[in-house]
Formats: C-alpha cells, sequence, structure tokens
C-alpha cells in the first residue's frame, strides 16, 4: 500500500564518492601531465581544409597533392560527412590568402566543385586572444555565480557549488585527454555551459536543504537532512539529467562535426554535473556547515542517524550482540 | 470527512485568481500567435548566421606597429573604413563589428571567392609622397635610384611631404594610351595640389625624384620632368583591372588608423553550411519527440501538459528570434544551433521540476488544489533560481568571450528568458486552473493516482500518530 521508498544513503556512503571523484580527479592529472591535451588550429594558429564528397579520391592522392605545395607540416584525416567521404587536412599555414589559394589549387585538381571545400586559416596571435577571452569568461561567472548563490541563499553553499564545478570541468578534461579529441572553442563554450549545468543541479539541492532546514525545529543532524533533501529531488535530477542528455546524444549521433564537437563535451558534463550536486557539492557543504556551533550540536545529539553502509552492518551486529547478552 | 470539506472548497466558481489565470494564458495565446506570424516561413524569417549560409568570415586583429595600445575611436574608425571597402566589393549583406577591444570581424554571406576581399580589406592603404632627397636609409636609396622596384622603406628613415589625406578623387584607367595595363589616377585636393606643386617646381631643375610610397613600400619614384601644378598624379605597377580597382578602392576608403591582422579566416561552401543546418534541425526534432515521448510515458497525463509547455516554449523562441533577426541582432550559427537544441532540455528542466514538486506535496497528503498552488510557488522558486544562474553564465559568454562562442551564449541566454516567460504566462496559470477540476476529476489520466494514495495514506499515518499523540 504504501509506495514511498526509504531515503537512499548517499550521504552516509559519502566517502566512497568521494574516492572514486578523487581517482577520477589523479588519473585526470596524470594523463594530462603525460600525454597533454590536443588543442585545435584555433589555439595553435594554422590552417584546417575540409574537403567533402570527394568521391573515390583516396588518402595517398591527397598527400601527394599537398606534398605539392610549400606545406612541410600536413596532417591528412579521413572524415565521413553526410554519409559521404572526405578529408580534413590540417596545415601550420597561417597567411589566409596563401591557404585559400592552396585549397583552391589542390580541388581543382581533384575536379571539386568551389563550394566543396571549407577553409579555416587562424592567425598565429589567435589562440592567446581566444583563451584570454575564453578565461576571462569563465572567471567573470566564477564570481558573478559565487555572489548570486551567496546572496540568494549562503556564501558556503556558493563556494561548495563552485568545487563541484571544478570537479566536473577537471573530469571533462580529463576525459578529454584520455580520448585524444581535440579541443576547440566550442568545446570551452561547451563547459562554460556545463558550469551551469553542473550549477542548476547542485542549486536544486541547495534550495530543498535551505526549505527543509527553515521548516519548523531539526530532529536529525544536517547530514540526514541533506540526504532527505537530495532523495525529494532525487527523481528529479535523474529526469532532468535524462531530458537534457537525450537531445545532446542526439546530437552527438546525428548532428555535424560543429554539433558533435560541443554534444560530446556536454555529454559527459552533464552527467558528471548530476553526480557531482550528490557526490561532491552537498557532502563538503554539510561537512563544512557542521562546523558551526549550531550544527555541530545536531550532529553531537544525532551521531549515527546516517551510517554507512557498512558502519549500519556494524551498529546492527553490535545491537544484535548486545540483544543476545 | 476531511475529503468531502476539500471537495467543497475546491468548487467550480470561478474565483478572482482564476480570472488573472485565464487572463495570462489569453496573453500567451496572443503571444503564440503573433510569435508564429513573426516567423513564418522559418528559413527566411530566422538569418542563418555565415557559417550556415555561406561566405566569407574574417577576423582581424588590429595593432600598432610600436606595439601601443588601440583606442575606442581607432578601432572604431577602423570599422568604418573596413565597412567602406567591404560595401565596395559590391557585398551588400556583409556585416563588419568590432570585436572586444582589438579586433574586427568581417563576414561577407555568399562570398566564396576570397582572395580579392582578403587582400583589400586588410591593406592599410597608407599612402605617401616623398622627396627622395628626406631617404636617410642610403641602401634603400641606392635601390630605388636603380630603379629597383617595391623598395621597402623602414619608418623613420623618410619625411613624406603629403600624404593620402589630400586625395579628392581616384579613378582607374589605362596606365597609357598603348599600355595593356592599368593604372589608378590620383586627383589632389587643393592643399596638396600646392603641395605637390611646391615639391615638383623645386625639383624640376634636378629631375629629382618623388617616392610615392603604399604602406611602407616604394610603389614607384618617377623623376620630375616639369612642374606639376594640376595635382594630377599616377600610380602604375603593372596592374591588371582588378588589382587597379582593388587599389583604389583602398585609397578612397582612406588609411586605417592601425595595422590590422589576419587572426582568422573561414570560407565556407553554401551547400556544406546548409548540410550542417539540416542535420542540427534534424537532431533538434528527434531530440524534442524523444523528450517528449519519454515525458508521456513517465508523467502521462501532466507529461502532456510538458510536452505542451515544450511546445509553447518553441514557438516563442522561434519568434523571439524572428523579432531579433528583423532588427540584425540575430544570425544563426552553427555554436547558436547548439545552444538552441541544449535549451530544449533546460526548458523539459524547468517543467519537470515543477511537476516533481507538485506530485511530492500531493504525497505529503495535501489536497491536490493546495499542492498545486503550493508546489507551483516552490518550483518556481528552485526554477528562476537555477535558470539565472544559468543566464549569468551564457551572458558572461556572450559578453565576455570572442569568436563562435559569442552565438552560442546568445541562444542560450534568450532560451532561458523564453523559459522564464512561458513558466509564469503558460505552465503556472494551466496547473493552476486544472488543480480545480480536472486533476481531481481524473487522476489516472493526470498520472497523480499513485501520489493520491501515498497521499492518502500519509494522511491516514498522521491521524493516527496524532490520536496516539492525544
Amino acid at each position: 500500500m504504501h509506495r514511498r521508498m526509504k531515503d537512499i544513503n548517499f550521504l552516509g556512503n559519502r566517502n566512497i564518492m568521494f574516492i572514486i571523484s578523487a581517482v577520477f580527479i589523479v588519473i585526470t592529472i596524470a594523463v594530462v601531465a603525460f600525454r597533454g591535451l590536443n588543442f585545435g588550429i584555433e589555439f595553435t594558429g594554422g590552417t584546417s581544409i575540409a574537403f567533402n564528397n570527394v568521391g573515390d579520391i583516396d588518402i595517398a592522392d591527397m598527400r601527394s597533392a599537398f606534398d605539392e605545395t610549400d606545406e612541410t607540416e600536413v596532417v591528412i584525416q579521413t572524415v565521413v560527412s553526410n554519409g559521404e567521404p572526405g578529408f580534413l587536412v590540417r596545415t601550420s599555414q597561417t597567411n589566409p590568402d596563401v591557404a585559400a589559394a592552396e585549397a583552391q589549387q589542390i580541388a581543382e585538381r581533384f575536379g571539386l566543385p568551389t563550394d566543396s571545400y571549407q577553409v579555416t586559416t587562424i592567425g598565429p596571435d589567435w589562440g592567446g586572444n581566444i583563451t584570454r577571452s575564453s578565461i576571462m569568461a569563465f572567471f567573470v561567472s566564477i564570481i558573478a555565480i559565487v555572489i548570486y548563490i551567496a546572496w540568494r541563499f549562503q556564501f558556503k553553499m556558493g563556494v561548495m557549488a563552485v568545487v563541484a564545478l571544478f570537479h566536473d570541468l577537471i573530469i571533462v578534461i580529463g576525459i578529454y585527454a584520455i580520448v585524444g579529441r581535440e579541443i576547440t572553442p566550442n568545446v570551452i563554450a561547451a563547459l562554460l555551459t556545463i558550469l551551469g549545468y553542473s550549477l542548476y543541479d547542485t542549486v536544486v539541492v541547495f534550495h530543498r536543504i535551505v526549505d527543509n532546514a527553515e521548516e519548523g525545529k531539526m530532529k536529525c543532524s544536517l547530514m540526514k537532512l541533506a540526504n532527505h533533501s537530495i532523495n525529494q529531488v532525487f527523481i528529479r535530477t535523474v529526469n532532468t539529467a535524462l531530458a537534457q542528455l537525450i537531445p545532446v546524444l542526439v546530437l552527438l549521433f546525428f548532428g555535424g562535426e560543429t554539433l558533435k564537437d560541443f554534444a560530446f563535451a556536454m555529454a559527459i558534463g552533464l552527467v558528471c554535473g548530476a553526480y557531482s550536486s550528490i557526490a561532491i557539492s552537498t557532502p563538503l557543504y554539510v561537512l563544512w556547515k557542521e562546523r558551526e556551533p549550531k550544527y555541530a550540536k545536531l550532529k553531537k545529539r544525532y551521531p549515527d542517524d546516517l551510517p554507512s553502509t557498512r558502519r549500519r552492518k556494524q551498529l546492527e551486529r553490535e545491537a544484535a550482540a548486545a540483544q543476545a547478552q | 470527512m476531511a475529503q468531502k470539506k476539500r471537495k467543497k472548497k475546491g468548487g467550480r466558481r470561478l474565483h478572482k485568481t482564476d480570472k488573472q489565470y485565464i487572463g495570462l494564458l489569453v496573453l500567451i495565446a496572443v503571444l503564440l500567435v503573433a510569435s508564429v506570424i513573426c516567423f513564418t516561413p522559418l528559413n527566411k524569417r530566422i538569418t542563418q548566421g555565415l557559417d550556415i549560409q555561406g561566405g566569407l568570415s574574417v577576423t582581424m586583429t588590429a595593432s600598432h606597429i610600436d606595439g601601443s595600445a588601440v583606442t575606442a575611436e581607432e578601432l572604431d574608425e577602423a570599422v568604418t573604413i573596413v565597412t567602406n571597402r567591404v560595401n565596395k566589393l559590391g557585398a551588400s549583406e556583409a556585416t563588419v563589428q568590432a570585436q572586444g577591444s582589438n579586433n574586427i570581424l568581417v563576414q561577407i554571406p555568399g562570398l566564396t571567392d576570397a582572395d580579392e576581399a582578403i587582400s583589400t580589406i586588410g591593406k592599410t592603404g597608407t599612402l605617401e609622397f616623398v622627396d627622395l632627397r628626406t631617404i636617410t636609409d642610403q641602401d634603400a636609396l641606392a635601390a630605388i635610384t636603380s630603379g629597383q622596384e617595391n623598395v621597402p622603406l623602414e619608418p623613420g628613415t623618410y619625411t613624406a611631404f603629403m600624404t593620402g589625406d589630400s586625395l579628392s578623387g581616384v579613378s582607374v584607367g589605362k596606365a597609357s594610351q598603348t599600355s595593356a595595363d592599368y593604372a589608378v589616377d590620383l586627383q589632389l585636393d587643393d592643399a596638396g595640389t600646392k603641395a605637390f606643386a611646391d615639391v615638383s617646381t623645386d625639383l624640376v631643375a634636378t629631375h629629382g625624384q618623388i617616392a610615392i610610397v603604399l604602406d611602407g613600400v616604394v610603389n614607384s619614384a618617377p623623376a620630375v620632368q616639369s612642374a606639376i601644378t594640376n595635382g594630377q598624379v599616377q600610380i602604375t605597377g603593372n596592374y591588371t583591372v582588378d588589382e587597379a580597382k582593388a587599389l583604389k578602392t583602398v585609397l578612397e576608403s582612406g588609411a586605417l588608423p592601425v595595422n590590422l591582422v589576419f587572426s582568422e579566416s573561414r570560407v565556407v561552401g553554401p551547400t556544406l553550411g546548409q548540410d550542417s543546418l539540416a542535420k542540427g534541425v534534424l537532431a533538434a526534432g528527434i531530440g524534442f519527440a524523444i523528450v517528449a515521448v519519454y515525458l508521456l510515458f513517465f508523467y502521462r497525463g501532466l507529461g502532456l501538459l510538458t510536452v505542451a509547455n515544450l511546445g509553447v516554449f518553441a514557438i516563442l523562441y522561434l519568434g523571439l528570434l524572428a523579432v531579433l533577426s528583423h532588427y540584425g541582432l540575430f544570425a544563426l550559427s552553427m555554436a547558436g544551433m547548439a545552444g538552441i537544441v541544449l535549451t530544449i532540455g533546460l526548458a523539459a528542466d524547468s517543467s519537470i521540476l515543477v511537476l516533481e514538486r507538485v506530485k511530492e506535496e500531493i504525497r505529503m497528503g495535501r489536497s491536490v488544489k493546495a499542492a498545486s498552488l503550493s508546489g507551483v510557488r516552490h518550483a518556481i522558486g528552485t526554477s528562476v533560481d537555477a535558470d539565472l544562474v544559468t543566464l549569468v553564465s551564457a551572458l558572461a559568454l556572450f559578453f565576455v568571450a570572442i569568436g563562435t562562442v559569442k552565438g552560442f551564449g546568445l541562444t542560450l541566454a534568450l532560451g532561458i528568458i523564453c523559459d522564464l516567460v512561458t513558466l509564469f504566462v503558460f505552465k503556472m496559470p494551466l496547473i493552476r486552473l486544472l488543480a480545480n477540476g480536472s486533476f481531481q476529476k481524473h487522476p489516472v489520466f493526470w498520472g497523480i493516482n499513485g501520489d493520491l494514495e501515498d497521499g492518502h495514506a500519509a494522511e491516514a499515518a498522521a491521524l493516527e500518530r496524532g490520536l496516539g499523540d492525544a
């Protein structure tokens, strides 16, 4: 009859979640340190030429065509777009005039129409510009967000929301490093939006904690109240994560190159964002908050009201033993 | 008993608040019709960005040769000059914008022959006339007098007696009657004519040379045969007619106050862009459909509300984009397309938030009406907070970032604004109106029967506890 489920014990088992995150972060740092990240030409300068619908021209033909130009560092990849074979060629050319002429020359050589290729040339200083403005955008958002959350809720919540954010960003970067995907300004944009997503989830949980804490006198530790809050919004978290993930995944599978760029980063970010609101920001916030006298007292009064699964079993054994005596 | 009492309360009589809700729904209906009128036909009403429409997109970074900072005035002046040049290329819908503190973004839709445009718009176009006697660099001087072409001059090693500011007219003509080459004929203004007359009179006795220097390179250095007092000067250089015209454009639009360097140039073929747009639209459509099916499955009738909400959101959103396009404030780029697809998720999110809260309050034993009132109120608070936080990062992207990322921030921010409007004007009044009637009558259809049972159980439990306490 009674369908209401018992609360899932997330926060009692917080140490397990901390360890999982710590492992991810360590792996990320190691991979980035040893393998580095693969930055796109937007950051390094150079030219990227996308040839589409190239018929049966093979990569060797393309390579020999580029051998006739003055380019020395030519990377040629085969791609499939719209079901048709194509090439993505990267060179270190930073002069758009020369790059456009080379692309035209090669298209002519293979008899490709003028609208079948796309030339992007990035000057050597542009990467610095992009990086600077991205970092600026990042810090401006972070500061604005902390101020907003501090004003609307609590300063400690703002700080922990941002900690969760860094956690998500680090993991996304780690996955980029591991799969060796190219980092483009679109990825940076996606990362900055992940900030938004990650926060959205965190804010929803924090909002509920504030609501619950305000309702009457607390008869449990803050950790238990927070765990209950997470459970109250859990179905929402899962459903919205799915509702958001679906369009992103569709983008990843059906979208063109630019859209895939966004979608890959967003997909990982979404999952991380939902996870970190439960596993990182909330428990850290509670641990910090419980240093305040009011909540420290509650914690002392209800010391074992949210034990970890292991601890609960131990308590049960102790109780059984006591009863047996 | 308690149930009976509740039923009475939730009668069908129209309350004052109900009228307000109906008013809001009428308002949204008007907005929807207006939006649909604004955005049909879609492909014409929403401006397509360059990466979709095809064309040339160039970002140039301004700097001074000596490394000093570029001022806002100089950047504005450069934008004006570049705009003039682009317009003279015959590109009708080109846009030239300043980006950040030292970048200029030029977008020329439909243009696929990039070479000419690139060589015209970024030329500094500094024209100087130099008396050869003022050149202090002996090597350069020797090169010029020996007839060598295109000798570069270092700044500071020569003094110009006149600059391109003194031009009053520029035209293209044959270099000479018999020549196949073209030349650019300059007409000097009064001050220029006088300066040229003075210098040429001075030089005529020695047949001294006057160097015509374009962007620091000696274009030609004719020897003065007779005093030139009519203010007519010709620039020759074995030009083709196109090259001569490009030079004319550069000279007519005046010299740039700054040095422009190409930072980014994209040439997009028109079919490519349309192709990725089609993919994006397909992705958005599939995404929308799957989310709708999922919500219907999970929330049943309430899911229908959410889907309707998504529909309203989408229509308002497209309407807003069409209006902004009309005023030239918006152009859909691929990055923007990604932003749009993501806002579908955001809009679904805020709907789910409301539904979950309402269901939860019903589970806690509140009446359907009370639950929808307080549930919507609480959930709106959360939605607004969460939306505003995302808005903060979207706006930061839009205002601070440069390049394609800007478009992404814009569509995201606009989507959030539409979501907030939809929430207040459509979802909130609709749920509250339905809570008064249909929700109670058809709990199974709306998918709240399970929650109601839980609610009754919770109520019964509370009652029991209450009795026990007493």
